[in-house]
C-alpha cells in the first residue's frame, strides 16, 4: 500500500521546519520514505512533480518555505525558517474566543470551512484561545455564508493572489454566454448571492459580475494585473443600486390596505384614499416595475407615466399569453421584454 | 485529496497541542479539534511515522493507551504556526460579517471587533487578502433582538407576519427555535397556528412581541440546512415554468428539480412547492420573460390575475 499523502506532507513539513541549513531535493528524498518509494517505483519526473505539488500544498497551509539558490553547490536548497513560521503572540479572552468560534462556523463552502476550523486549531494549539466557562449567553444565532457557485473557489484564489482570470459569462437576459477576461479585485456576498468586481480587460472598464451567471470553468492566467487596483472597491454599493436601492426619484402608487407589505415598508409616506386603499410615495429605483407587477390587482401605479405603462405592458404580457404549451410561444414572449433582475 | 490536506493541517496543530499537554485525554483532544475519537486515533497512527528523517531514529514517539496520549520525545519541533492566507481570510471575513449583523448583542459585537483587531495583527501579511472579500448579512435589528431574547429566555412570540405565498398579513404565536442568517435572516420556530415548523423571514415580520408564556415546542431534531433553507417535499405539487433568457434568474432564487435548456437561451424549469398559488406572484413578476405552463389551472389563474390588475387601469381611464 502506498504511503498516505498526509504522512508524506507531514514528514516534508517536519524536515523543512527542523533543519538549520537548506536541504536539497535529494536530501529530502533520502530522508522521507514516501519519496524514496516514489523515486524507486516511478520515474524521476513523477517524483519531481510530486515534490512540487507537496511544496505548494504546504504553502497553502501557511508554511513559508524559503528557497536558497546558492547554498548547495548550485542545487536549490529548501527550508522553513522558524522565525518566519511562528504564530505571533496573540491571546483572545473567553468572550473573544467564543464569539470567534461562532463566526468561524459560517462557511458552508468546504475549502473555507476547512480553513476556518484549521485556523481555530492553530490558535487553540498555540494557547491563544482562553477556555470558556460556558456561562455567558450568546446570541442564539446560526449565521451561514452560502457559496454554492462553482466559480467561488477559483475566483477567491485569483483575487487573493491577484491573478487575472477568464470565464464565460451570461449577462442578464442574454441568450448566449460571452468570454470575459477580468482582473478580479473583490468578492462580495449580498442577499446570499456572490458578486465579483474587477477590471474587464476587453471593455477597459470596471465591471461587476454575478457568480451564478458564470458558465463553465474559471481559467487562471499567469500574467500580472495591468490596471491599477483602487484602494477601496465598493461592490455592495454597485449591486445595491442595481437592486433598486439608493434611488432619488420617487413614484406614487395605490395599495390595497393590508396587502403587499414589502412595498409598504419602503414607503416614504402613506395616506388613506378610502376605506380600502392607501396612496404611497416610494423610491423609484431599478427594477421597481417588476416589484410592483408582482402584487397584481393589489397595486395601481399613479405615476410617473413611464412606470405606469411599463407595469401595464408587463401585465398584458401575462394576461395575453395563450397557454397552449410550446417552445415557440415561449420564444416569442421571451424575446420581447426587458429583464426582471 | 482535500482530506489529506485537512488531515495534514490538523496534525500540524495537533503536535503543538500535545506538546503543551502531556497525558492529554483522547476525548478532550477530539472535542478540541472537532473530530471523532476514531479520527483522532487515525491521526495518532500516522504521527509515529513522521519525523525529521525516517532513518535517523527521530520519528515522533507518540502513543496512546486509548484514554491518554503521551509524547515521549517531545522537543521543539512543534511551535505554534502562523496562519495561512486562506485561514486568515476565512476567520476575518466571517468575524467582520457577523459583527456587522444588525441586532447582534453588543457584547458579542464588541468581542468580535476586538478579536478581529488581534487577528489582523497576528496574521500580518496573510490578512491582506481578507479586505478583498466582503459579506453583508441583512437583518432587522429590533425584530432580531426580540427573537434572540425570546430564544434565550425560552419564551413564546407573537408575530404579525406577512405571508408571502398568500400575500396577506397573518397573526400567530410561535415557539422560537433558532435564528438562521443566509443573506436574509430567518426565525425558525414552531408555529402554533399551523402546528408545524416554519421559517419566518425577519423583514416580513411587521410586529413582534415577547409573550409572558413559556416557549414549548415539541421535541424537534434541528434540520441540516446545508442544502438550502427551503426544501420542498417529494409529494408537493409540481409546477413547470418556461422562461426566456431574461427569466433565468428564477433558478437562483427557487429550489428546483430540473432546468432544461431551451433553444432560445431560456429554460424549462420544473419545481415542487407546497403552495403553488405562491408562484402566481412569480408569474406576474416575470412578465414577458416567462410563464407557468403546468398545471393548466395555475397558468389560467396567472392570466386572470393579470387581467384583473389591468382592469384597474381601464377603470382609471389610462390603460395606454
Amino acid at each position: 500500500m502506498p504511503i498516505a499523502k498526509s504522512e508524506r506532507l507531514m514528514n516534508l513539513a517536519l524536515c523543512l521546519m527542523n533543519t538549520k541549513r537548506p536541504l536539497s531535493k535529494r536530501e529530502l528524498r533520502d530522508s522521507i520514505e514516501a519519496y524514496r518509494e516514489a523515486a524507486d517505483s516511478a520515474s524521476e519526473d513523477s517524483f519531481n512533480r510530486m515534490f512540487e505539488r507537496d511544496k505548494d500544498d504546504l504553502r497553502e497551509l501557511g508554511l513559508v518555505i524559503d528557497v536558497d539558490e546558492n547554498a548547495l553547490d548550485g542545487e536549490l536548497g529548501y527550508l522553513a525558517r522558524r522565525d518566519r513560521n511562528r504564530l505571533p503572540e496573540i491571546a483572545l479572552d473567553a468572550e473573544e474566543a467564543a464569539a470567534l468560534s461562532l463566526a468561524a462556523g459560517v462557511w458552508t463552502q468546504a475549502r473555507l470551512a476547512g480553513a476556518a476550523s484549521g485556523a481555530l486549531h492553530k490558535l487553540r494549539a498555540g494557547g491563544a484561545l482562553a477556555e470558556s466557562d460556558g456561562a455567558e449567553a450568546h446570541s442564539a444565532l446560526e449565521p451561514r455564508i452560502p457559496a454554492r457557485e462553482a466559480a467561488f473557489e477559483p475566483l477567491l484564489a485569483a483575487a487573493r493572489d491577484r491573478r487575472p482570470v477568464s470565464f464565460a459569462y451570461r449577462k442578464s437576459g442574454a441568450a448566449q454566454p460571452e468570454q470575459r477576461s477580468v482582473e478580479p479585485w473583490a468578492l462580495e456576498c449580498w442577499h446570499g448571492h456572490w458578486y465579483l468586481a474587477g477590471w474587464d480587460r476587453d471593455r477597459k472598464d470596471v465591471r461587476v459580475f454575478r457568480l451564478s451567471r458564470i458558465t463553465g470553468r474559471v481559467k487562471a492566467r499567469h500574467d500580472a494585473f495591468r490596471a491599477e487596483v483602487p484602494d477601496h472597491v465598493d461592490v455592495r454599493q454597485h449591486v445595491a443600486r442595481f437592486a433598486g436601492e439608493g434611488a432619488t426619484a420617487t413614484a406614487r402608487i395605490r395599495l390595497r390596505r393590508g396587502a403587499a407589505f414589502p412595498l409598504r415598508t419602503k414607503a416614504l409616506n402613506a395616506e388613506p384614499v378610502d376605506a380600502d386603499w392607501d396612496e404611497l410615495e416610494i423610491p423609484f429605483g431599478h427594477g421597481l416595475a417588476a416589484d410592483l407587477t408582482e402584487f397584481g390587482a393589489d397595486v395601481v401605479v399613479v405615476g410617473p407615466a413611464e412606470l405606469r405603462s411599463d407595469v401595464i405592458a408587463r401585465l398584458r404580457a401575462v394576461a395575453g399569453s395563450t397557454g397552449a404549451a410550446g417552445i415557440e410561444a415561449a420564444v416569442a414572449v421571451a424575446t420581447t421584454g426587458g429583464s426582471a433582475q | 485529496m482535500s482530506n489529506a490536506i485537512d488531515q495534514t493541517r490538523r496534525m500540524l496543530s495537533l503536535v503543538t497541542y500535545l506538546r503543551e499537554r502531556p497525558g492529554a485525554r483522547v476525548g478532550e483532544v477530539a472535542r478540541a479539534f472537532g473530530i471523532t475519537e476514531r479520527e483522532l486515533v487515525g491521526d495518532l497512527n500516522v504521527l509515529p511515522m513522521c519525523g525529521t528523517s525516517f532513518r535517523g531514529g527521530d520519528l515522533l514517539d507518540i502513543d496512546t493507551d486509548g484514554e491518554r496520549i503521551w509524547w515521549h520525545n517531545a522537543d521543539d519541533v512543534a511551535q505554534p504556526l502562523r496562519l495561512s492566507s486562506d485561514e486568515a481570510i476565512s476567520l476575518l471575513v466571517a468575524a467582520r460579517a457577523v459583527a456587522g449583523l444588525p441586532g447582534l448583542r453588543e457584547r458579542d459585537r464588541a468581542a468580535l471587533t476586538r478579536a478581529v483587531a488581534k487577528l489582523e495583527a497576528a496574521a500580518g501579511d496573510a490578512a491582506e487578502g481578507s479586505a478583498r472579500v466582503g459579506v453583508t448579512f441583512e437583518a432587522e435589528g429590533s425584530v432580531f433582538a426580540d427573537a434572540d431574547r425570546a430564544i434565550t429566555e425560552r419564551r413564546r412570540l407573537w408575530l404579525r407576519y406577512y405571508s408571502s405565498g398568500r400575500g396577506e398579513m397573518t397573526e400567530r404565536e410561535v415557539d422560537p427555535i433558532r435564528l438562521v442568517t443566509e443573506g436574509h435572516t430567518y426565525l425558525e420556530g414552531w408555529c402554533r397556528l399551523s402546528e408545524d415548523r416554519r421559517m419566518f423571514r425577519l423583514d416580513r415580520i411587521a410586529d413582534i412581541k415577547v409573550l409572558d408564556v413559556p416557549s414549548d415546542p415539541p421535541p424537534l431534531e434541528l434540520r441540516d440546512l446545508s442544502e438550502g433553507l427551503v426544501r420542498p417535499a417529494e409529494d408537493d405539487p409540481q409546477v413547470v415554468l418556461e422562461v426566456g433568457p431574461g427569466g433565468r434568474w428564477v433558478t437562483e432564487y427557487y429550489t428546483y428539480e430540473n432546468a432544461m435548456e431551451l433553444p432560445d437561451g431560456g429554460l424549462r424549469i420544473t419545481l415542487r412547492t407546497p403552495d403553488p398559488a405562491g408562484l402566481l406572484r412569480l408569474a406576474l413578476r416575470l412578465g414577458a420573460d416567462g410563464r407557468i405552463t403546468e398545471p393548466p389551472d395555475l397558468a389560467e389563474r396567472a392570466r386572470s390575475t393579470a387581467a384583473d390588475a389591468l382592469a384597474r387601469y381601464a377603470d382609471t381611464g389610462a390603460a395606454g
